[in-house]
């Protein structure tokens, strides 16, 4: 358990929620794109005709995964904002607790006693509180993470049909390289997020 | 650290937090005052972080925490209020009397327990157990928007930064000789305080009230005829140097 009166560490750890909301950004921005990528592709896999009849598809499963991956994005943002009140109520908590020591060391009474101990009992809340939010969160950086994963298994596929696109073949083929880099991109934050979380569940369990 | 003694009668009594420890005074100290009646007790200016815990345990040693029902804050400085969010959470029910004009300011305190009465420019007053106290208007002495609290049975008149020495010894608690006391209060007064307007507005209000102590936010306080020989002194002194 965390050495609840470390300042520093909670105030560590407070940037580190700061830094998992700021990756959510970079996540929504790459699930948009995808999103208007899939609806491009739409359009020359129209135009493309018989040519690329495989690739229609593909794009009804990009639209498909990427407004998934915008409506986690989003459930997480709202997320965020009761995530920082969480990391802010345990900042405070802690630094009320850290009070309360100093006061018990000073000065030995039932009403102290009652005091350190209610504000051990907020500092254990408050942790709890924010375990259980970012519980939640990772529950949903799991669900980008699949999503992905179905990304990655697509853009394989799409490289594949796009060589049978003729004329076309180029720019379906920009198609599946997009598809592959953004989901990578999306990967790498949602792995390092995940990872950020995994270290602040240890510090708070 | 204790509050020790400025006034007792039966109603009510008055304390101060008396910081002598070199700690504190590193830091200029802050005169905490503390206002006690039977059911109900205040604290004024309830100051910085390094102050909480010390002030907690005077308080403690004189009353139960839920008798705690009224914060005070006369301006808004870090030195004044930097622990609101620390008394939020020690008291469940109080409420915080400060100049409205900072309620904005109060805010980002994001205060969950604390009642925030904003005291209008024109002043008021605070029922205290029973006990009448007087919100006199100081503003721009030094802060846009500044209050003192007068105590009409007491005679106390807690001055907020005017009158204050900022860093010395706090050897005595009272000023002995008020001539050698100037060199600790002058360029504080001319620097801090902005307006010579605002200076004499006050002191011709002040000067209609009777008061035994002037007890300011930092250094020794003023009994007696030292009130107003400190009273001339500053009506003379030309303020807002940093504007000349």
């Amino acid at each position: 358990m965390m050495t609840l009166s470390d300042d520093t560490k909670v105030v560590e750890n407070f940037v580190r929620v700061a830094q998992i909301i700021a990756n959510l950004e970079s996540i929504l921005t790459q699930a948009k794109n995808l999103s208007l990528t899939a609806k491009n592709a739409r359009v020359v896999a129209l135009r493309a005709g018989d040519a690329a009849l495989g690739f229609k598809p593909i794009t009804n499963f990009i639209d498909e995964f990427s407004e998934q991956t915008i409506n986690s994005t989003t459930k997480i943002a709202d997320l965020s904002n009761q995530l920082f009140n969480k990391a802010l109520k345990l900042v405070r908590s802690s630094q009320y607790y850290h009070q309360m020591t100093i006061l018990k060391s000073q000065m030995k009474s039932t009403q102290v006693e009652s005091m350190y101990q209610q504000a051990l009992k907020s500092q254990r809340r408050a942790a709890s509180q924010l375990s259980h939010a970012l519980s939640e969160l990772e529950n949903h950086f799991e669900d980008i993470q699949k999503q992905m994963q179905s990304a990655e298994y697509i853009a394989v596929t799409s490289r594949v049909e796009a060589t049978n696109a003729g004329d076309f073949s180029d720019s379906l083929q920009s198609v599946s390289d997009f598809i592959a880099s953004a989901a990578k991109t999306i990967k790498t934050a949602v792995v390092y997020n995940l990872s950020e979380i995994h270290t602040l569940r240890g510090v708070l369990r | 650290m204790k509050l020790a003694e400025l006034y007792k009668a039966k109603t009510h009594s008055w304390m101060m937090l008396e910081c002598n420890g070199s700690a504190i005074n590193t830091q200029g100290c802050v005169n905490q005052y503390f206002v006690h009646t039977q059911h109900e007790s205040m604290l004024m200016d309830p100051g910085g972080i390094e102050l909480f815990s010390p002030m907690l345990a005077a308080i403690l040693q004189h009353t139960e925490l839920d008798k705690l029902t009224t914060l005070f804050a006369s301006h808004q400085d870090p030195d004044i209020i930097a622990t609101l969010s620390l008394w939020d959470k020690a008291i469940s029910n109080a409420t915080l009397y400060a100049p409205a004009l900072w309620d904005r300011f109060i805010e980002h305190f994001d205060l969950d327990n604390l009642h925030f009465e904003g005291i209008n420019d024109e002043g008021g007053e605070i029922q205290l157990g029973g006990v009448r106290l007087r919100l006199l208007p100081a503003h721009y002495l030094h802060s846009a928007g500044n209050f003192q609290l007068y105590d009409p049975a007491a005679k106390i008149l807690m001055s907020a930064n005017v009158g204050a020495a900022i860093k010395t010894q706090n050897d005595a608690k009272y000023v002995e000789d008020f001539s050698k006391h100037i060199k600790e209060i002058e360029q504080f007064h001319k620097r801090w305080m902005p307006s010579n307007q605002a200076k004499s507005n006050w002191i011709a209000r002040v000067k209609e009230l009777d008061i035994n102590i002037l007890a300011p936010n930092h250094g020794k306080l003023y009994q007696g005829e030292q009130v107003q020989e400190f009273l001339e002194w500053f009506d003379k002194l030309d303020v807002g140097s940093a504007a000349k």
